[in-house]
């Protein structure tokens, strides 16, 4: 007996512990923008500065260590790109030409691309605390004219959107995030698919292919920007990894490889841009 | 000692902000296979196996609470999870029988690799299907080796910070 109530005091409180926790979630799953939501801004904006500050002091450190961790990746990356190096400048000059083709395009079709649409630059500062989310944090907030739900871009195309603003600082999901989906169209057909991440070191799934539809491996595929979609159309998600076809289904498997190398991410823009 | 100058929710408030800065800034730097240590799990294990299963329990919760504000998985679902892991290592704290160094580490991975697969779980329940991957038990270990790795450092923050108040 004497046992049975020395354990009643912690057991008690782990069940105060256990409702506070139940309550919360449930706030949180009514909540929308709330206090909850308020208070979650806070402490990413108090936070913020000391992160910097030792984030800036032991990133040698982390450099070290990644290096030592990647070596063999590292010499092979450089052996990879310097062959892509060689087929980039070989491409150089078809490219020019491939572009002057697009504007002109353009110009007749009168399309509105990434290109006019405003934009904010930002510092990628942290990565968010978790093993099961892929996010990053930036430097840029509501005060600079960010809102939820806003596309954000690299020079290599979509890195991902906006899922949280506070005053100064901003969480961008990236596009390998379990919980991305996004509007594609495949470059060379015109076809569309819905791509969605799945997990840092995979490439994204493309469903909705249709089986008849003829995917070059390696082929750039952009947004598709259909109506009430998400992102602009033609900003560039990443290339075909592979495609095949399986007897039986109507839907062709499509993985593509994002063009945005998102473990290295430094600097974004956010495209304040919103489905009309 | 400034342990005794300081009162106790001081001490583990301290801990508390100063493992949240290094969780955030400092560790995603240092991860293997992509992978990171979790720090703020490691502190609600070694708080359980520092203070017994009650205070193991709460200092789990605000561990869990403060990483709940900076991720976008429902608030409370760390505090939630945290606080159990918090619990279950008090009170298996309670019945050893013997105190080895080995066993802090040893208890920081096998609970750490419990806490991360609770957290998949209690989430997946809540609607984040998403956490439940193929990726979660290389997640599990990786975590538990991580966090065995800074064991030792981290139960003697842990053990300062929780030691009762001097009631002189």
């Amino acid at each position: 007996m004497a046992v049975s109530r020395r354990g009643a005091r912690p057991r008690f409180t782990l069940l105060l512990l256990v409702l506070t926790s139940v309550t919360l979630l449930t706030l949180d799953f009514r909540g929308g923008d709330g206090a909850l939501s308020g208070f979650r801004s806070g402490a990413r904006e108090v936070l913020s500065p000391l992160q910097g500050i030792a984030g800036a002091v032991t990133r040698p450190l982390g450099d070290i260590v990644q290096g030592v961790i990647h070596r063999g990746d590292l010499e092979a990356e450089n052996a990879q790109l310097r062959a892509q190096l060689e087929e980039a400048r070989g491409a150089a000059a078809e490219a020019e030409d491939a572009q002057r083709e697009r504007r002109a395009l353009l110009d007749i079709q009168d399309l509105e691309f990434a290109g006019d649409i405003p934009n904010v630059p930002a510092r990628v500062i942290s990565s968010t605390p978790s093993n099961f989310e892929l996010a990053v944090v930036i430097d840029r907030g509501t005060d600079h004219g960010i809102a939820e739900n806003m596309p954000v871009v690299s020079g290599a195309g979509l890195v991902g959107r906006i899922t949280e603003v506070s005053s100064n600082r901003s969480v961008v999901r990236l596009l390998t995030d379990l919980t991305f989906s996004v509007g594609v169209r495949f470059t060379s057909s015109g076809d569309v698919g819905v791509a969605t991440g799945r997990g840092r070191n995979d490439p994204m799934r493309v469903d909705l292919v249709d089986a008849a539809t003829a995917v070059g491996r390696h082929e750039l595929v952009v947004t598709s920007g259909l109506q009430q979609s998400a992102y602009p159309a033609g900003s560039p998600v990443g290339r075909v990894d592979s495609a095949k076809s399986v007897p039986g289904e109507d839907e062709k498997r499509v993985t593509v490889r994002p063009l945005v190398d998102l473990k290295r991410l430094a600097f974004v823009k956010v495209l304040q841009w919103s489905p009309s | 000692m400034e342990s005794a100058v300081m009162p106790r929710w001081l001490r583990a408030g301290i801990v508390v902000l100063v493992g949240l800065v290094l969780h955030t800034s400092v560790f995603p730097q240092l991860r293997i296979a992509e992978v990171r240590p979790d720090v703020m799990l490691l502190l609600a294990v070694l708080g359980g196996l520092a203070a017994g299963p009650q205070v193991g329990a709460v200092f789990g919760f605000a561990c869990g609470l403060a990483v709940d504000l900076l991720l976008q998985t429902p608030l409370g679902l760390s505090a939630l999870t945290f606080s159990l892991i918090g619990y279950g290592v008090g009170a298996f704290q309670g019945v050893l029988l013997r105190s080895a160094l080995w066993l802090t580490p040893a208890v920081a991975a096998a609970a750490s690799a419990i806490g991360v697969l609770a957290f998949a779980l209690v989430g997946a329940v809540l609607g984040q299907a998403h956490l439940i991957t193929p990726t979660v038990f290389s997640v599990m270990a990786l975590v538990a080796v991580l966090n065995a790795v800074l064991a030792l450092p981290a139960a003697r923050a842990v053990t300062w910070a929780l030691q009762e108040d001097d009631p002189t």
